[in-house]
């Protein structure tokens, strides 16, 4: 058992080690700022700059976020505070039906309805001309594909929350709203953050789904209506290439370590936050 | 006592439970096949990569298949990159290409040899407004380069030379594949060089022109048109190229009606080489396996009936005596 556990608790490392080692021929004639922040991608000609990838998946992923939070936030208060008990019960599958779709059905259902969708629809809202496969359409697919995870840590917070503030609130004379929203949206805030941390952690690499509808164009992204390359779609779709090109397998290595560092990031504060939380809440 | 036996029960389980798989999968992997005499082969081919060999593969698969019923033949596609990668990696015997090995490939150890050949067609939607013009003038190749490689055209108005505002929406592939290395060759550049909304696979980049009437991209011929009916599919139009530049297509410039009029054009040299190109079998040396050198020799002479049938254009006497050469 010890050794599963050691197993399991080394893996990430290896992963992480394996991956340095494999991109460090990348740093022989590049610095890993020039790596980072330099926008010029032609790699026959020898320049890998991640900036495009990076910016793009930063629209993204952000995009998403921002979509799916207040949703995910407002059900998971309909649900803990309004609803009667078997909603929750009756949710409870709803989401992990969501949760268990595989990610190339989310990416097939973004072709069919949301591109089209926003390119004929959304698009001529903003008198923008788009073909629909843009940083709009991935964040839309991808906002729907996090709310599983989201929605399920924003319930457990809620419960968490000891019922003795709720009914310190309302004997004090507040209604339910501003209970809601002073006593327990207050107290549930690092829930709420670290649940969004893993929520972009796990929009950070999804791939399948985003790679089909976000439009695979190497151009810094300005706006929501342009198409942009995010760091998992570089991986999955120039895999090809990885031995035909000088130092890509270390570039294409380089991307996976960036996405492997930045998804650890976002998941450790995120559950040091809740572990954090869980305990000023017992 | 009776815990003790419990458990050891439980481990002799377990461990028969993983040999059975273990030594399952030393079966799957054996690819060294007997040769009793010749013609009883045995084992598994696997074969991936470019999504223009992949019709064609399936194809010879299957009557190979039906010769040595002891044979198994896996293919899946995925790009021709990703048909070299795997090759290259050792993880399949064989890899579907569609262009040319370059240096750096063969400096890892990448062995080729010729099989077919197909070419890339420039490609619109059948409802594009400008559908009759377009049939009418073709495109030539200098328009081709402004609007894939210097992304230089905004409207479909600009492109036929008039005035207006009509979207004109470009398609590439994201994947690294053949079509588009042969394409952007064929333009001057490379594939990173072609400009436009990155759509995944030939079956995407065909789908995406099928829904969007001021599309254009570029396929592989058996993904335009219908290998039976030898027509083309249903929304799918090829953009003719103007060769003679004369502003409009001829009467030897306009071989696109039927899949056989397009392939007879390949054959004889009239549509420009590249985009239309030499399709590979790729592996890291010289096959050894047994199974594979039949399988390739099969292809090379039997195999060649199936070619015209299958939408693709066979090689020559010549050079498929030279293809033949490689794998003695």
């Amino acid at each position: 058992m010890v050794f599963c556990l050691a197993l399991v608790v080394v893996l990430p490392f290896i992963i992480g080690v394996g991956l340095y080692i494999k991109s460090t021929l990348l740093f022989e004639s590049c610095s890993v700022p020039e790596l980072l922040f330099s926008g010029k991608w032609m790699p026959r000609e020898g320049n890998f700059g991640f900036l495009t990838f990076i910016v793009s998946s930063l629209w993204v992923t952000v995009l998403a976020v921002l979509i799916s939070a207040p949703v995910c936030l407002l059900t998971a208060i309909f649900l803990t505070q309004y609803a009667k008990r078997y909603y929750l019960t009756v949710m409870h599958p709803v989401v992990d039906i969501l949760a268990g779709i595989p990610s190339v059905i989310y990416g097939v259902w973004g072709i069919l309805v949301i591109v089209p969708f926003i390119s004929n629809d959304v698009a001529p809202l903003f008198g923008v001309q788009t073909s629909g496969y843009n940083i709009l359409s991935g964040a839309v697919v991808l906002s729907v594909m996090i709310i599983p995870f989201i929605l399920n840590i924003l319930i457990e917070v809620f419960r968490s929350i000891p019922i003795e503030l709720t009914e310190a609130s309302l004997a004090l004379g507040a209604s339910k709203w501003v209970t809601i929203k002073r006593v327990l949206v207050k107290k549930a805030i690092p829930g709420i953050l670290s649940a969004t941390g893993l929520g972009v952690s796990r929009a950070f690499g999804e791939t399948i789904a985003v790679l089909m509808v976000v439009g695979n164009v190497v151009n810094i992204p300005k706006g929501i209506f342009d198409a942009g390359y995010p760091l998992p779609a570089l991986i999955a779709n120039n895999y090809g290439e990885l031995l035909s090109i000088p130092k890509y397998d270390a570039a294409l290595m380089f991307a996976a370590l960036i996405l492997f560092a930045v998804v650890l990031i976002f998941n450790l504060l995120s559950r040091i936050t809740i572990a954090r939380f869980e305990k000023s809440t017992l | 006592m009776k815990q003790k036996n419990k458990n050891i029960y439980r481990i002799v389980i377990v461990i028969t439970i993983l040999v059975t798989i273990f030594s399952g999968c030393r079966q799957t992997d054996n690819t060294s096949g007997d040769n009793k005499g010749e013609t009883i082969l045995h084992g598994t081919i696997s074969i991936s990569g470019a999504f223009a060999l992949y019709p064609l593969t399936v194809r010879w698969a299957e009557e190979f298949q039906k010769l040595h019923s002891e044979v198994r033949i896996d293919i899946s596609a995925g790009g021709a990159g990703k048909g070299m990668a795997d090759a290259l990696s050792g993880m399949v015997d064989l890899g579907m290409f569609s262009r040319e090995v370059s240096r750096e490939e063969y400096h890892r150890g990448a062995w080729c040899i010729a099989v077919a050949k197909d070419a890339v067609l420039p490609t619109i939607n059948s409802d594009n407004p400008f559908i009759i013009m377009i049939k009418k003038s073709g495109i030539s190749r200098n328009q081709l380069v402004s609007v894939f490689i210097e992304n230089n055209v905004d409207t479909w108005e600009e492109c036929m030379g008039k005035a207006g505002n009509t979207p004109f929406h470009i398609y590439t592939r994201s994947d690294a594949c053949g079509a588009a290395e042969m394409f952007g060759k064929y333009l001057g550049g490379n594939q990173e060089k072609l400009s436009g909304t990155g759509v995944y696979g030939d079956p995407g980049m065909a789908d995406a022109i099928k829904k969007d009437v001021y599309g254009i991209g570029y396929n592989n011929v058996i993904y335009v048109y219908d290998m039976k009916s030898r027509r083309k599919y249903d929304c799918m139009e090829v953009f003719p190229i103007d060769l003679n530049d004369n502003g409009m297509i001829d009467d030897d410039e306009d071989f696109y009606l039927t899949l056989d009029d397009v392939m007879n054009a390949i054959k004889e040299n009239k549509y420009p080489s590249p985009p239309a190109r030499d399709l590979y079998f790729v592996s890291k040396g010289k096959p050894g396996n047994k199974v594979v050198i039949a399988f390739l020799k099969w292809i090379l002479t039997d195999g060649q009936n199936y070619v015209g049938e299958a939408g693709y254009v066979q090689l020559t006497g010549s050079k498929i005596d030279t293809e033949l050469q490689k794998l003695e």
